[in-house]
């Protein structure tokens, strides 16, 4: 089912907009999630999908029919909550089956649609428990099971994975996923962790503050992050930045970082003043450093901290006044103490306008394509 | 089936919760506040038995003014009062302590936050014969044989001390009320916190001063303020124990009002004393309300 | 007792407390709450005893078992000039009278609290604020007006009058615990059955309500245990010997001036106390938060 929001605003108290006009188009079959900090207006956005919450002004679509004043329990949906919201007085086969119950399904094939369900996610052996019986991850199953069970038009889950061990979160997702396939069911999820939101979903929106800043692929969010606070939220480890200056003379282009001036003139940015200097973030993933001499940007500094992850060494190294990630071979020997140089590819750079925070590398450029950047302000 | 549903969709925005609370409220009116006008009417009035309104305008305040008894009750009140609440708080938050955090064995502190929960638990009027045995005039009763046993007289003890019996008589009900709310809120202090002041050295009366009484501030205020007011105004085992005899030695505001309605048929008199209390209790209130601010208790719907 | 209050780690230089000082502490708590708690055992234990025996020695001691005290439960007691009603009336009427008080206070309390809980409506806010308000308020000062009322009503010396004043006065904090139930269960839940296919009422009942049946079963002991301990309004307001309960009589037993017979008052005491002994032994755990959450309520 394709879901619309249409200029959907929601308040609580009259005084701010908690969602503030938001314009989201969600395909069928799409999994889609919602990220943010907390307090973003995602959760509240998913609650107005289920049709708990109204929004206050705007239209939400069900497959082009306005769907504003019908109720949750007429919207053909299933949702995850994030604490499960489990019946804790109902078996999980008589939790499982609650909304066939609701539609009224005959009992016999109540049960068995809930036992299928049961089994789609490995749950077939705890049916007759109750809920406080069950660990984490498999009330999580239950709460799955739950609300797949009556072949709805949407999923939605809320959260889904916060409750859950990093090696419960790692498998749940993959279910999660494979579950979503194989009914080709519309998904949204809501979650915090950048991470989740990335592997998992087909398209991720990010919301800050009631508004959407960017909703785009995961690959896109990660190559090209709109501004400053996508490109700090997404990525694990976060994206360094260092500060530096951009100025624009003459038609030439150059910034600074750590002494080191970078040209940037293959391409003339459109910047609207031509002699100017610009305070910037100067953005590099953590896997775009090397160790080395040869790049289009090297940078000095000391090592600060070695963390092995085993596939690999985090380094923590102090650049001037900014500290920066990077990850060496394993193999490597890095001391701290030591003194080490970085460089990194000219296309790997994005730069960030410190006031607006706006991305001002209209086009990163992919794989291939070296020593261009476009500049637009 | 459309207009049904119609209909549930339009009662369920507001007139639902009405419907919902309507008894709630019918009882409120009725025995709340259609009582408050009835008594701040009749004030001032002179009814008697015949239940005839004749207003005297401010005759019955007048009256209490120069009421013989007066000075005598309210000496009684403050006394009655102030002992009572002493005893309650005090040795309320004497035993939370004992029994919920020096006996650390659960089932113990247990055991004995329920023996003590027995006089609350009793009906009064079980209870008050408990304490009149006690204080038995006669032979028979525990205080008098205790006596007999090293050869004195016995006593009349309820009719020579009968502010100290009504004080006694009051004060274990109400230190178990503290005991509760005082064990309870002992028990919510994360029991890291103690083992933090023990690493630190603290000793017993230090983690007492320092982390208990802190913590349990609010519950500390909340009992004072509560039992002062219910002290103020509830006489059910003064009636019970000495009637506020012997004459009016045990007499306190709130029973004058009950004894001059229900006994002497006073009922514009007993309405003014009523007025009275009510008054003070209001004013009780807000102060309760204004210190327990309310307005977190008060979360909003989150279903449209 | 749990390990952290005698430290088992003792560094060297720190100067070792003794085992005896170390216990003082316990020591004087479980000696105050003993001697404190002794005379409570023991007016209790008297009150048993007394009942089985023709007499005190001492006024302490029982002497000689018997049941003579309880001859009550099978003839009406008897006194210079009057004979009581019988012990059954009385029995029946307290029953009733505390019956009809849990049904009417909790399904009214469940009702409201709920609509408090979680419902939206204008004026939510001036009622709960008016509930908690009445909480405090010297409901005993009104039982004048309270008389002219039931007169009114043609319901004073009634049962049916005396019930209803009675959960009126307790109804305020009765809604506001229950409120309290509620307001535990998460509104994840209440979400999850809207979704599934219920509507809000349905919620109510197949989800919601099942939940909070442990807090509702300790209002309804809670309230059937105030109904039948109830005096004051009963003493008040009940006055012909057809509506007798069980604390009216033993009042009147024990202000009867011909009567001084302990033996007698505390088997009917002890009889009078059977389902408030048995309530507390089964329950009393559950009552304690009760009681004690309802003092949170503030």
């Amino acid at each position: 089912m394709k879901i619309e929001l249409k200029n959907i605003c929601k308040t609580f108290n009259k005084q701010s907009n908690t969602i503030n006009n938001l314009d989201m188009t969600i395909n069928d079959g799409e999994f889609v999630a919602l990220v943010g900090p907390s307090g973003c207006g995602k959760s509240t956005t998913m609650l107005m999908i289920a049709g708990i919450y109204k929004p206050t002004s705007g239209n939400l679509y069900f497959d082009g029919q306005l769907v504003n004043d019908l109720e949750p329990k007429d919207r053909n949906i299933g949702m995850v909550f994030q604490s499960y919201a489990l019946y804790p007085h109902m078996t999980v086969l008589d939790n499982i089956a609650f909304p066939l119950k609701q539609q009224k399904v005959p009992k016999e094939e109540r049960y068995e649609r809930a036992k299928n369900a049961a089994d789609m996610v490995h749950l077939g052996h705890l049916l007759d428990r109750k809920p406080s019986q069950l660990s984490g991850g498999q009330q999580q199953r239950v709460a799955l099971a739950r609300a797949i069970v009556k072949k709805p038009k949407v999923l939605l889950l809320d959260e889904p994975m916060s409750n859950l061990d990093a090696r419960l979160k790692i498998e749940m997702r993959e279910e999660i996923s494979r579950i979503q396939k194989e009914l080709g069911i519309t998904a949204i999820m809501v979650t915090h962790d950048q991470e989740e939101a990335m592997t998992t979903a087909d398209r991720v929106a990010i919301m800050k503050e009631g508004e959407l800043i960017q909703y785009s692929s995961p690959m896109e969010l990660y190559n090209r992050p709109k501004n400053y606070f996508v490109a700090q939220f997404i990525g694990n480890p976060p994206m360094n930045f260092l500060k530096s200056q951009l100025a624009v003379k003459d038609g030439k282009c150059q910034f600074y970082i750590n002494d080191t001036t970078v040209d940037l003139n293959n391409h003339l940015p459109k910047i609207k003043s031509h002699n100017s200097i610009k305070d910037i973030y100067a953005g590099i993933r953590p896997y775009d450093l090397k160790l080395g001499q040869k790049g289009d940007i090297t940078l000095d500094g000391v090592v600060s901290l070695v963390e092995p992850t085993g596939h690999s060494k985090m380094v923590n190294v102090k650049v001037g006044d900014d500290r920066i990630r990077f990850f060496a071979d394993p193999l490597q020997k890095i001391e701290r103490g030591s003194k080490i140089t970085l460089t990194a590819s000219i296309s790997s750079i994005h730069l960030f306008d410190c006031e607006s925070g706006e991305n001002l590398t209209a086009e990163t450029i992919g794989e291939g394509q070296d020593n261009k950047l476009v500049i637009n302000s | 089936m459309k207009k049904s549903k119609f209909l549930i969709n339009g009662m369920r925005k507001h007139s639902l919760p009405w419907l919902m609370l309507a008894p709630f409220l019918i009882l409120i009116v009725i025995f709340f506040f259609l009582p408050i006008i009835l008594i701040a009417v009749n004030a001032f009035t002179d009814m008697d038995s015949a239940l005839q309104w004749t207003f005297n305008g401010i005759d019955n305040f007048k009256k209490m003014l120069l009421d013989p008894n007066m000075p005598e009750i309210l000496k009684n009140t403050f006394i009655y009062v102030f002992f009572t609440l002493a005893i309650n708080v005090l040795f309320g938050l004497v035993l939370g302590l004992l029994t919920s955090y020096f006996i650390q064995k659960e089932s113990v502190g247990l055991l004995f936050r329920t023996i003590w929960m027995l006089p609350r638990i009793s009906p009064p009027v079980v209870y008050v014969l408990l304490w009149l045995w006690f204080f038995d005039p006669s032979p028979y009763g525990i205080l008098n044989s205790l006596r007999a046993l090293v050869d004195l007289p016995p006593g009349e003890w309820l009719s020579s001390n009968p502010k100290t019996a009504i004080v006694l008589a009051n004060g274990m009900i109400g230190a178990s009320f503290g005991m509760i709310i005082f064990s309870s809120a002992i028990k919510s202090i994360p029991e890291n916190l103690f083992q933090a002041a023990k690493v630190d050295g603290a000793s017993q009366w230090s983690i007492i001063q320092d982390i208990i009484i802190p913590a349990i501030r609010w519950p500390l205020m909340f009992v004072t303020m509560w039992q002062l007011l219910s002290l103020l105004t509830s006489y059910e085992y003064i009636l019970l124990l000495t009637g506020g005899g012997p004459m009016v030695e045990s007499e306190v505001l709130s029973l004058y009002s009950y004894h001059k309605a229900f006994e002497s048929f006073e009922y514009g008199y007993g309405s003014a004393v009523s007025l009275v209390l009510v008054v003070i209790a209001l004013g009780f209130s807000a102060i309760i309300w204004k210190v327990f601010g309310m307005k977190k208790m008060m979360g909003t719907s989150r279903v449209e | 007792m749990e390990g952290i209050y005698e430290p088992k780690m003792e560094a060297p230089k720190i100067k070792t407390v003794s085992k005896w000082n170390a216990r003082i502490p316990y020591i004087i708590a479980y000696g105050t709450l003993g001697i404190t708690t002794l005379p409570i055992i023991l007016m209790y234990l008297w009150l048993l005893m007394s009942s089985f025996s023709t007499q005190m020695k001492h006024g302490v001691i029982p002497v000689e078992f018997t049941l003579e005290n309880w001859r009550f439960l099978w003839t009406n007691v008897e006194m210079v000039g009057s004979v009581y009603p019988s012990i059954w009336t009385a029995t029946w009427n307290s029953f009733v009278f505390a019956g009809v008080l849990t049904v009417l206070e909790v399904i009214i309390g469940v009702m409201a609290g709920y609509a408090l809980s979680r419902m939206e409506f204008p004026g939510r806010q001036g009622i709960m604020k008016m509930t908690m308000m009445l909480h405090a308020f010297p409901s005993v000062a009104l039982l004048i007006a309270v008389f002219f009322i039931l007169n009114f009503m043609g319901l004073f010396d009634s049962l049916l009058g005396v019930i209803l004043v009675k959960t009126a006065l307790q109804i305020p904090m009765t809604a506001w615990i229950i409120k309290g139930f509620f307001d535990d269960v998460p509104w994840d839940l209440e979400w999850a059955g809207l979704i599934d296919g219920c509507n809000r009422f349905k919620v109510w009942y197949t989800i919601v309500i099942p939940i909070i049946k442990p807090g509702i079963a300790a209002v309804s002991i809670f309230s059937f245990l105030a109904g039948w301990s109830e005096f004051l309004l009963l003493y008040t307001f009940v006055l012909s010997d057809d509506n007798i309960t069980l604390s009216t009589y033993l009042q009147k037993l024990i202000s009867d001036p011909n009567l001084v017979n302990y033996g007698l008052l505390s088997a009917v005491s002890l009889f009078y106390m059977i389902p408030v002994l048995i309530f507390f032994i089964f329950t009393q755990k559950s009552l304690m938060q009760v009681s004690a959450g309802g003092g949170k309520g503030v």
